[in-house]
């Protein structure tokens, strides 16, 4: 178990050191000067060459890629993320923020979407092939097909533009979550009903299952002791998937709604070319997003012990 | 089966006749028949600078269907290769190709993409760039697997003492075991690249204005959701159309190849 630990957590490391090593690169080359940028933010428009040379210097852009690199890196190891260039404020505190905007968000979409695809995929797999069966896989289909994006706005324009329902702009009540929570759930919901369909289906298929049928083991046990299991390991698996599914979907929701989460936080830095504040968040939604995965290989092992140490 | 193949086929239409059956310039501004309703000679009505909006559609399917074609074609030559080498190339090209499949992978690929494109500045360039760049991991996988039971078999084996250069070998060997998989999964990165090009345009990120694509469209409607809140509703008709027809015709595309297997 320690060995298996010890071999996710050296490639979680050198996923994130790629991770770190490709945005650095990519801000690297981004066109216009970033010490112009700097000095603009904290001194205004006009700036001498001087003033230019000194925040290149102090940046480390005079002495090449991997020094420059290396100056961002070590203090980030010990949790500093530097500050925005824009303000010149520390990105931690806002980046601290943003998040107590989209965790919560986040939470309440993953449950909205288990707590309908769960169900409906229970009813869909009692008999496959049913109209309900057919029904849900249509339904599912077209939901996955829905961008986000769209299907906001379409929620403004019912709940909030035609009914005058809900509020559509802003987070300063629990009211302004009920649309972005709907629209990240409904995508959730339909792709995890697909899933778990094709996996409550695969998991009843298996063959030992009539041999406990016929010994006269109850069906509900069967199907809490056997087919759930089974049908547990997709799920988690999917899970993980679905993480980068939300973390996409955040970013268009808070935009959409006008939410101050991590998403507007991402999508305003890179208006604003506040590079330090897009290398936070990236490197944010990287150790999140390697965290969570190591976490699902660790569930995903002691659900199905077969898995050895090398591939998931 | 057969409604999906129509529905594939009349998106395929639409994205190369739809600009010349379009009635009206997409991009001709004419600031009086600002913000008509559908009617009369403007079926769909027409957007906040008077331009037609169904023409704009027509011919957004060839930004958004097309920059999709050629974004997941890209992936695949790219993945395809890079798994090919994983597969063939000995294990420390197997080791360095898969960690940065893994690395790729390891972080969302719609977000990555608009780092990617808005830290380059948006345009058509950097938008197929960072959808290409983002988009061919899952190639890899599948390519690197399939090349490695490929390898191993008899026949394989035999080219390659035979002396049969590894791209002669790649050609006739691994190409008609890859094309199935592939396909399949082509078709769901298909999709998935028609949603972050209409994504990307939506956050500002994509296809630039004036030039009609369905998710800059959908930016420009949202301005004017209270007084023409159809305008909203065709763009991501669209997509989810479009969207809808690809991943229906790739379940039955995998479908068809899994009855195909279990004969065999």
């Amino acid at each position: 178990m320690i060995r298996i630990f010890a071999g996710l957590l050296a490639r979680a490391v050198v996923v994130l050191t790629g991770t770190a090593l490709a945005t650095f690169a990519l801000l690297w080359h981004a066109p216009g000067d970033p010490a112009l940028s700097i000095a603009q933010a904290r001194y205004g428009t006009v700036v001498s060459k001087e003033v230019l040379d000194f925040i290149r210097a102090e940046a480390g852009f005079d002495d090449g890629f991997w020094t420059a690199f290396w100056a961002w890196l070590a203090p980030l190891i010990q949790g500093d993320f530097g500050q925005s260039s824009v303000n010149g404020r520390d990105v931690w505190p806002d980046l601290l923020t943003a998040m107590s905007y989209t965790f919560p968000l986040a939470l309440v979409s993953l449950g909205l979407g288990l707590a309908v695809s769960v169900p409906l995929a229970l009813i869909a797999t009692r008999r496959p092939g049913s109209w309900m069966d057919r029904s849900a896989v249509a339904l599912a289909s077209v939901g996955v097909a829905i961008p986000a994006f769209w299907l906001g706005q379409l929620l403004i324009l019912l709940f909030a533009v035609q009914l005058g329902w809900l509020p559509a702009m802003g987070a300063e009540r629990t009211a302004h979550s009920i649309l972005p929570a709907m629209t990240l759930g409904f995508g959730l919901a339909a792709s995890l009903t697909r899933i778990l369909r094709s996996g409550i289906l695969e998991a009843r298929g298996q063959s030992f299952l009539p041999a406990f049928h016929r010994r006269g083991v109850a069906q509900r046990n069967i199907a809490r002791d056997h087919v759930a299991p089974h049908a547990a390991v997709p799920v988690v698996t999917v899970l993980g998937l679905e993480l980068a599914f939300l973390l996409e979907g955040l970013v268009v929701v808070e935009v959409i709604f006008a939410r101050p989460g991590l998403g507007s936080f991402l999508v305003n830095a890179i208006f604003a070319r506040d590079f330090p504040k897009v290398q936070a968040m990236v490197i944010l939604a990287a150790v999140i997003f390697v965290v969570v995965n190591l976490l699902i290989d660790l569930i995903y092992r002691i659900l199905d012990p077969r898995m050895d140490g090398r591939d998931a | 089966m057969r409604s999906v193949g129509v529905l594939v086929v009349v998106c395929l239409l639409l994205a190369v006749f739809g600009p010349m059956v379009a009635p009206h310039d997409p991009t001709a501004i004419n600031i009086p028949n600002r913000l008509r309703s559908p009617g009369g000679a403007w079926l769909l009505g027409t957007d906040a600078l008077g331009r037609d909006i169904l023409s704009r559609l027509l011919h957004g399917a060839r930004w958004s269907l097309g920059l999709a074609f050629v974004v997941s074609l890209l992936g695949l030559i790219i993945g395809t290769v890079i798994g090919l080498i994983a597969a063939q190339g000995g294990r420390l090209a197997d080791w360095i190709a898969m960690r940065t499949t893994d690395t790729f992978l390891a972080f969302p690929e719609l977000i990555a993409a608009v780092v990617i494109a808005g830290v380059l500045g948006a345009g058509t360039e950097t938008l197929i760039f960072a959808l290409t760049v983002t988009g061919w991991m899952r190639y890899a996988r599948v390519a690197r697997g399939i090349g490695l039971s490929v390898s191993s078999r008899g026949y394989v084996v035999q080219a390659r003492l035979a002396g049969l250069s590894p791209l002669a070998i790649a050609r006739w060997h691994y190409l008609p075991s890859l094309l199935p998989s592939l396909t399949v999964v082509w078709t769901g990165m298909l999709a998935r690249a028609i949603l972050g090009i209409s994504t990307l345009g939506f956050l500002g990120f994509g296809v630039q204005p004036p030039m009609p694509e369905w998710g800059t469209m959908l930016l420009d409607a949202r301005i004017h959701m209270r007084s023409t809140p159809l305008q909203m509703i065709w763009p991501g008709l669209a997509v989810v159309l479009s969207v809808l027809a690809i991943n229906l015709a790739g379940d039955a595309l995998r479908d068809a190849l899994a009855e195909q297997d279990a004969k065999e």
